[in-house]
């Protein structure tokens, strides 16, 4: 089903129930992927992809359309994905590095990670990002997200996003780079 | 020397991390959708009961029930008290004449114990018609059978 769809069956309240469901379904991949990829944690994952369609649901009959609905929701995931990992930082008065070293010990334990020596260092490197970078890197790296959406979604400039990224690889490879054995 | 390592080189999962549980996107839409709010009607009809605490709420029920009970014992208690008085005060409003000629026409016949219940009841109300002492009704009462005696 379409956007345009899903949103006009919403408006209606006979068939909005419907038209949620099919829009949770068509997105629930992506959403999940997005925030999994930031908290690394499945079930964290899980409560924040819960998270975002709720507030989906709450402020759907006031999208104005101005942006595509997937840019919307993918703006809402991402807002609940940096103010998670504030809010742990905050809650635990944990610095920076500690909340990754957290996260970098949860990829090792993850079953699809282990065994794979250079694909390890390679998550642990990307962990080591700043938040707003590492998300970057990820809509770029991983989802292939063309800038303008990135623009849209994060509210800086392409120019900005650009650089970023470039900033984040170039760390990325150093560290991989950098842990490998010869 | 080390080989520098080259993002592009390197192959790229879009799903780096473990897979979910089997069947994770199959049961997420029921557990989002059995967590979105209820229907606005619904809100909005015990919306202001939201805003009272668990314990409020327990005491407008405890009140409400409590007034219903009031409301229906003094609706269902007070019509019997009325009669009886306004029925003795309507009594009283009778000519003695005309209650003299009822009981005889009537066939009515009033014995000792009605006289007995009646001046339990009102001990004042003889003394309009009964021309008597105190002395002299209590030696017409001696007089009496014993077990009309405990009317008395």
């Amino acid at each position: 089903m379409e956007d345009h769809e899903i949103l006009l069956k919403f408006q209606d309240p006979a068939s909005r129930n419907l038209a949620f469901n099919q829009l949770v379904r068509k997105y629930q991949s992506k959403v999940y992927w997005h925030v999994r990829k930031m908290v690394v944690d499945h079930d964290d994952a899980d409560d924040l992809t819960q998270d975002v369609f709720v507030k989906v649901w709450k402020h759907l009959e006031n999208f104005r359309q101005d942006a595509q609905l997937f840019t919307w929701i993918y703006r809402i995931a991402t807002n609940e994905c940096l103010n998670f990992l504030s809010s742990k930082r905050r809650k635990f008065l944990l610095p920076l590095n500690d909340v990754g070293a957290e996260l970098a010990a949860k990829i090792e334990a993850d079953p699809a990670v282990a065994g794979d020596e250079v694909e390890l260092k390679l998550q642990k490197a990307i962990l080591r990002l700043p938040d707003k970078q590492r998300l970057v890197f990820n809509l770029r790296y991983y989802d292939e997200m063309p800038y303008e959406q990135m623009a849209e979604i994060t509210g800086t400039s392409v120019g900005a996003l650009k650089a970023s990224y470039h900033h984040a690889v170039k760390k990325v490879e150093e560290y991989v780079t950098r842990t490998t054995d010869d | 020397m080390k080989t520098s390592f080259k993002l592009d080189a390197h192959p790229r999962r879009p799903h780096p991390l473990s897979e979910p549980p089997a069947g994770y996107f199959d049961k997420l839409p029921t557990q989002i959708m059995a967590r979105l709010p209820q229907a606005e009607a619904r809100t909005a009809a015990s919306g202001w009961l939201a805003w009272l605490t668990p314990a409020l709420r327990t005491s407008l029920a405890s009140v409400a029930v409590l007034s219903g009970f009031a409301a229906s014992f003094y609706l269902s208690g007070t019509p019997r008290l009325v009669p009886s008085t306004a029925s003795t005060a309507a009594l009283d409003a009778v000519p003695r004449t005309e209650l003299v000629g009822y009981l005889l026409t009537s066939g009515a016949r009033v014995e000792n114990s009605d006289l007995a219940v009646l001046t339990a009841a009102h001990p004042n109300i003889a003394k309009g018609f009964i021309q008597a002492s105190d002395e002299e009704l209590t030696n017409a009462l001696d007089a009496q059978p014993s077990e009309d005696l405990t009317y008395l």
